[in-house]
């Protein structure tokens, strides 16, 4: 697999440092785990917030902060914090698993596999918004379901412009698309302005699904609208 | 078989009373008292604590982070009190998760950071109503690095200092300012008078220049 669009440099030192918006947060990450060029380059950021951690002024902490932290290591994780860190426990669970409510996963491509940096999601299932073009919600995490959600475009079909202004955000997850400029294909990651008026239309004979984050917050009801617009040339 | 490692399952009691050598970390101690460590010999008090449930280590590892954690978090505008819950829970969760460090993947130093970074980002979600219920995928940027990362990721704290020295001061300032600052581009476009368009494009500069002297000549 070819990567050729990645996240420009701000996107991760943002995202090393902890100032990206959950939404692309979420899609420049799973772009990471997908990029072993942009992988490295956010651990390296990543280092260098430890270094600039490492040789700021120490600030004092309570007389008692050491003995808290000993206490509250002595009683259970009450907030399941060391659970939590674990790899979800997603595949063969029980024997009387699956379907989308329960996995979190919508019906995916026969063969691909599920993207790696979306373990810890729960998305709901396929729904129609017209020929050839269906989208999923994002359930969880919360904070980026507000304006995170999933595309999946039948071949040879448009992809929506889904914004009026702001940026924004897909990373591909199968299949491919041609925006009139460059192919983008599995793994590939775009940060477009509103500006910015192209019509990505898919390549190949499956479907694109993309992965895709809109700056702030956003109504579906109002995706929903757009979305079929644009199809209909509104 | 799926072998999940686990964190250190029963982390052991700690004494009431703690013993007289922990009293380094009970009192304040003025700047520059904590000695000057080795990545190494850092990754070896992560493994006292994880294998051992070693309190020496712990104290030592507290004593130099605790407090720059602290540092960290009220520079980015948390207030004080806050500031000194995370950095006691960042300590919680590194003991709890001494188990899982990998020193192949990335120094202690960064994995510190990205536990405290991760906890402002969660202390901040929550305070926007938006509770988050498990760990997501900030949590997960550190694993799962191919051999190739690994082999990088080992040496790059040392190499990464070693940039972040040779970098232009307004650059290495950038940077700085980028994981410190809460509003590092407005802030900087507004001391020095430059539109915000003209912070970004130094910011990715900065990056860049960065990622040349640890040999990524990528564009």
């Amino acid at each position: 697999m070819t990567i050729s669009h990645h996240p420009r440099d701000d996107v991760l030192l943002d995202l090393a440092a902890g100032r990206l918006a959950a939404g692309p947060a979420l899609l420049a990450s799973v772009h990471a785990r997908t990029c072993p060029q942009c992988g490295a380059r956010l651990r390296a950021l990543e280092a260098a917030g430890g270094v600039l951690l490492e040789s700021s002024p120490p600030q004092p902490l309570r007389a008692d902060a050491f003995a808290r932290v000993m206490e509250r290591i002595a009683a259970p994780a009450v907030h399941g914090a060391a659970q939590a860190a674990l790899p979800p426990l997603a595949v063969g669970r029980s024997p009387a698993d699956p379907g989308t409510a329960e996995t979190g996963r919508p019906d995916w491509p026969e063969g691909a596999p599920w993207p790696a940096g979306l373990d810890g999601c729960r998305f709901g299932p396929w729904k129609w918004i017209a020929p050839g073009m269906r989208w999923s919600r994002l359930l969880a995490p919360p904070e980026a379901a507000a304006n995170v959600f999933l595309l999946r475009i039948g071949p040879g079909r448009s992809l929506p412009s889904h914004t009026h202004g702001g940026v924004e955000w897909t990373q591909v997850l199968h299949g491919r698309f041609h925006d009139g400029h460059a192919l983008f294909g599995p793994g590939d990651f775009d940060a477009a302005d509103g500006s910015i008026h192209h019509q990505p239309v898919v390549q190949g004979t499956d479907d694109c699904i993309c992965l895709a984050a809109v700056d702030g917050r956003l109504r579906f009801d109002g995706l929903l609208a757009r979305l079929a617009g644009s199809l209909v040339g509104l | 078989m799926t072998v999940v490692r686990q964190p250190l399952a029963e982390p052991r009691a700690p004494r009431r009373a703690l013993p007289a050598y922990l009293s380094i970390v009970s009192k304040n101690h003025p700047e520059g008292t904590s000695l000057p460590l080795s990545p190494d010999a850092w990754v070896a008090m992560v493994r006292a604590v994880a294998d051992e449930g070693d309190r020496q280590a712990f104290a030592a590892l507290f004593k130099h982070f605790a407090p720059r954690v602290k540092s960290y978090l009220m520079r980015l505008g948390l207030a004080e009190g806050v500031a000194e819950d995370l950095a006691q829970e960042t300590m919680v969760n590194l003991w709890r998760k001494a188990a899982s460090f990998d020193p192949a993947h990335a120094a202690v130093s960064t994995w510190v950071f990205t536990i405290a970074r991760n906890l402002r980002i969660d202390h901040l979600r929550r305070k926007g109503n938006q509770p988050s219920e498990h760990d997501d995928g900030h949590g997960l940027l550190m694993e799962d690095a191919g051999p190739d990362e690994r082999a990088y990721a080992a040496q790059c704290e040392i190499q990464v200092r070693r940039a972040l020295e040779l970098l232009a001061p307004e650059q290495a300032q950038v940077l700085r300012r980028s994981f410190f600052d809460e509003q590092p581009h407005a802030r900087i476009a507004e001391e020095l008078g430059i539109p915000l368009g003209t912070v970004k494009s130094r910011v990715r500069l900065a990056v860049r220049h960065l990622r040349r002297l640890l040999g990524d000549h990528a564009p």
